[in-house]
């Protein structure tokens, strides 16, 4: 990408007003994207972004800037523009780069962009034919295909200068039933930091009909009744709860500044003794796992919550510095449009005892969530809401009818305190996380856990 | 290096590995973003980017690249990529690229004004705002987003048909959340301007329309469970049709991924409701002459007093249906494909106040947010669950605040049961895609779930 002394002109320009640390973060990234409505391709596109950001901060002052431009006379022009906006006095300073070497956890066997597009249609196709074929109700289905090789560089006045390497791919799919004049979707999307590999290690036709029997099932399914009940959140994607739930309120970013619900909690119980929750960016080849993070530091294994117990924040260096912890390697963004903050990685409610079976036995009435939809919380008063994608009523212990349109919300806090069950059976489902550093990818993962007393939105008859 | 010439290049050499038609948009940002926290800059951002889309017919389909390295080495690949994508299309509804239109609307959406106020003077304006919010109220504990941002596009439309368009257009926002506290009870409230004028940013506003919003959510809880009357308040109304703009999309409606399939001409909502899309409106941030695909913009009803008028085209919907275009061919940016989308599309403002309508109902909820609009929404069937806030009213008054509690409906149900228009007409913060807005709006009645 870029040469050492060439970043290192950038970093000096960059501190020439002052500031306490500088960094520059280069990326140059290839997407392929393409889209296949109805068994037939739609739309392909395939592009190169190419980017430099500079971030400069003096005490929690934080200046960015960030340009496609990275000729000499413009990075350093760039970097004492927006030096001046953190201070303007003088300072001559020098800085010496050295360069660090990653250990590569994450292995790319088949980099995608040595396979052919003729290749990654067929997959879509399978994943089709599989969807569509299931059952005559499926009246459309939506297949969507992405891969990435993402190429950083990252450097600072600490004299870190690493790089990286993230490849990701990802197809998802949509499938829509069609029933009495109604229609309903159920949706799958599998990915992984892999090569074209990793779909040699899944089954692209068993998420398709996955996706397909979601939806038949739902066309089919009754408006979920209203209230507050008990709710069986079985493994995988259901983890959403908890991401949305805790996790964005134990994000740095604003435990910083004290608009947190979980301010100033470490060390005391905020969640019955049954959770335990972790967020991993080192899990091999996972969604969200890297090498680094997006300001060099190693990502690591983070321990949230013991049995129960507040033991750590996602901490990024500037918010690190407000809170004088140290970075827990959870400074991520999107690309070089984005100055880094803390975020999730892969985080995951750890194993409990109980199978599923016994979870549901155990449950006279309640709902029964087999797969969550997306959600949304506002980190300073806690309130989360979620939906449920696939529902069924839990009757005597058994599971019952399928419901539809189920919405459930609470506040993290105490939702955290009523899951009184969690079940052996870990899984992750991958997902796309919005935030101020922007859309990013990110793990969630659970066993089947069951939580008393929750609010569940439906409807309160048939219309 | 010159763009015209990199153009000129690109064109020369696509034609000689047989692209037929080709197709160049130039996109050029430049952006500016200031968050205070505490009266200091908690962040400050600059930047200024440059994106070229290509695209081109090979073998009669369309293949699409991009790149944000704007130079003569980006060429070769550009053109690869193209064929390669073009070859694996079989989609047989052709997409193709446009000579022009007879006539396009004069527009200026540049508001030079912008751009000649300081930074310093736009630092101090968000300083105050925060400054502004944390002494309205002793129950303020702190602003949690305080923000200013603005950005300046320039786009450049030029292809091998003849078409060489060009608009330049700048916009602001600015944003403000905070956080009250009474005893152990923490509520937020929000506000939010856009604008390219720079006079419409009044702080004082802003922030006290925030903290009210906040200090009126403190001590509230939810309600019994039922279906209720409700008043959608302006901007919660304006969010709930933005998650829904997409149904009047001709592609989903020919994809079978809209219920509005066959509707043309048939009533599909209360006879009072009027939804236009008009991409001339003043102060719309999608004011513009011709859209991602080089139409001529225009200004239609797409719903008129509750028929369905037309749905939104593109040239290759269009072309499929046997209609025009309805110039809403959209390109979000350099790196998307086109694709479809309202410009300021709005529901026409009725006669009545909020407040007037508040009165006249004995018991009922007025809601004045939504939360989790991205998933608690399903587009194609229709039907939204969603966590919501607002307050309830009992004979013609606000009687307290409530919240935890969700909403469930069906859209295209609840276009049908839309009383009264508010006077009140409001855009939601855009989220991509068009601008949208609409009055509050009473209607009939909606499930509510809470305790």
């Amino acid at each position: 990408m870029l040469n050492k002394s060439l970043i290192e002109d950038v970093l000096n320009a960059a501190l020439s007003t002052g500031g306490a640390f500088a960094e520059v973060f280069i990326e140059d990234r290839l997407n392929t994207s393409i889209g296949m409505v109805g068994g037939k391709v739609e739309k392909a596109i395939s592009g190169r972004d190419y980017g430099v950001g500079i971030r400069i901060y003096d005490g929690i002052k934080s200046v960015y800037a960030y340009t496609n431009d990275s000729s000499k006379e413009n990075l350093i022009r760039v970097a004492k523009e927006t030096a001046t906006a953190v201070k303007d006095c003088e300072k001559d300073i020098h800085i010496n780069l050295m360069r660090n070497h990653i250990n590569n956890i994450h292995n790319i066997i088949i980099p995608p962009n040595d396979v052919q597009n003729l290749d990654k249609v067929d997959l879509m196709r399978r994943a089709y034919c599989a969807a569509k074929n299931y059952d005559e109700v499926i009246s459309q289905v939506r297949v969507r295909y992405l891969d990435y090789e993402q190429n950083v560089l990252i450097a600072n006045s600490e004299g870190l200068f690493v790089e990286d390497k993230r490849v990701r791919t990802r197809t998802s799919i949509e499938a829509v039933a069609s029933a009495n004049g109604e229609m309903q979707s159920g949706y799958f999307g599998p990915g992984a930091h892999m090569g074209f590999e990793f779909y040699e290690k899944i089954n692209i036709e068993e998420y398709a009909k996955e996706a397909a029997r979601i939806a038949k099932t739902m066309v089919f399914a009754k408006p979920c009744p209203s209230g507050k009940m008990a709710v069986v959140i079985d493994n995988g994607f259901g983890g959403v709860i908890f991401h949305e739930a805790c996790g964005h309120g134990l994000e740095a970013t604003s435990v910083a500044k004290k608009t947190s619900v979980f301010t100033g909690k470490l060390g005391e119980k905020i969640a019955s003794e049954v959770v335990t929750a972790i967020d991993d960016g080192t899990i091999p080849n996972a969604w969200g796992s890297q090498n680094i993070d997006d300001e060099g530091t190693p990502m690591r294994k983070n321990v949230l919550i013991e049995n129960g117990i507040l033991k750590g924040y996602l901490v990024d260096k500037l918010n690190g510095i407000k809170m004088g912890m140290p970075s827990t390697g959870s400074g991520r963004r999107q690309s070089y449009k984005y100055a880094p903050t803390s975020r999730m990685t892969n985080t995951y409610i750890a194993p409990g005892k109980e199978s599923l079976e016994e979870i549901i036995v155990n449950t006279e009435n309640g709902l029964y969530a087999k797969y969550m939809g997306g959600g949304s919380v506002n980190t300073a008063t806690g309130d989360f809401n979620f939906t449920v994608s696939e529902g069924y009523l839990i009757k005597n212990g058994k599971i019952d009818i399928p419901v539809r349109g189920a919405t459930l919300i609470g506040k993290g806090p105490e939702i955290l305190k009523k899951i009184d069950m969690v079940g052996n059976n870990l899984d992750y489902g991958q997902g796309m996380c919005g935030s101020i550093s922007g859309s990013i990818p990110t793990n969630v993962g659970q066993p089947a856990i069951r939580v008393q007393g929750i609010t569940v939105g439906g409807r309160k008859e048939e219309r | 290096m010159d763009m015209r010439q990199l153009v000129k290049i690109l064109f020369e050499r696509g034609r000689e590995k047989e692209i037929k038609d080709m197709e160049v948009f130039i996109q050029r940002k430049k952006n500016l973003n200031i968050r205070v926290f505490k009266g200091e800059i908690d962040n400050y951002s600059i930047s200024d980017e440059n994106g070229l889309s290509f695209r081109g017919i090979y073998n009669g389909k369309m293949g699409y690249s991009y790149t944000e390295k704007l130079d003569e080495s980006s060429i070769d690949i550009l053109i690869k990529e193209v064929i390669d994508n073009a070859k694996i299309i079989d989609s047989n509804d052709a997409e193709y690229i446009f000579e022009g239109s007879n006539d396009y609307k004069e527009i200026n959406n540049f508001n030079e004004e912008l751009e000649n106020i300081s930074n310093e003077e736009k630092v101090n304006f968000v300083k105050s705002m925060e400054q502004e919010a944390l002494k309205a109220d002793k129950r303020v504990e702190a602003v949690n987003y305080c923000i200013y941002g603005e950005g300046m596009e320039h786009n450049l439309l030029i292809n091998t048909k003849g078409l060489d368009l060009e608009n330049k257009s700048n916009t602001a926002h600015a944003y403000i959340s905070v956080m009250v506290k009474e005893n152990d009870d923490i509520k937020t409230g929000a506000n939010y301007g856009i604008s390219n004028n720079y006079r419409d940013f009044d702080f004082k506003t802003l922030s006290r329309e925030a903290v009210h919003e906040g200090i009126s959510m403190l001590g509230a809880n939810s309600i019994e469970s039922d279906n209720y009357p409700i008043i959608l308040r302006n901007d919660a109304a304006a969010s709930l049709l933005n998650a829904y703009s997409n149904i009047f999309s001709a592609e989903n409606v020919q994809k079978g991924l809209s219920l509005l399939k066959g509707k043309i001409n048939h009533s599909i909502a209360n006879s009072i409701i009027t939804l236009v899309d008009d991409p001339f409106m003043e102060g719309g941030i999608m004011l513009q002459s011709f859209d991602g695909e080089g139409v001529a913009s225009k200004k239609k009803n797409v719903i008129e007093k509750g028929v369905l008028k037309t749905y939104l085209y593109n040239l290759k919907t269009a072309k499929k249906d046997g209609v025009k275009s309805t110039g809403n061919g959209y390109k979000a940016s350099y790196k998307s494909v086109t694709s479809i989308s309202p410009t300021n599309m709005y529901i026409e403002k009725g006669n009545i106040s909020l407040e007037k309508m508040i009165e006249k109902m004995k018991k009922g909820i007025v809601i004045t947010a939504f939360q989790g609009l991205h998933a608690g929404v399903n587009i194609v069937s229709g039907d939204f669950s969603l966590s919501a806030h607002g307050y309830l009213i009992e004979n013609g008054k606000l009687s307290r605040p409530i919240n935890q509690i969700t909403v469930a409906g069906n859209f295209y149900d609840m276009l049908k049961n839309v009383e009264e228009l508010g006077d009140d007409l409001k855009f939601a913060i855009p989220r991509g895609g068009g601008y949208i807005g609409s009055p509050s709006l009473k209607i009939k009645e909606l499930s509510i779930s809470g305790k």
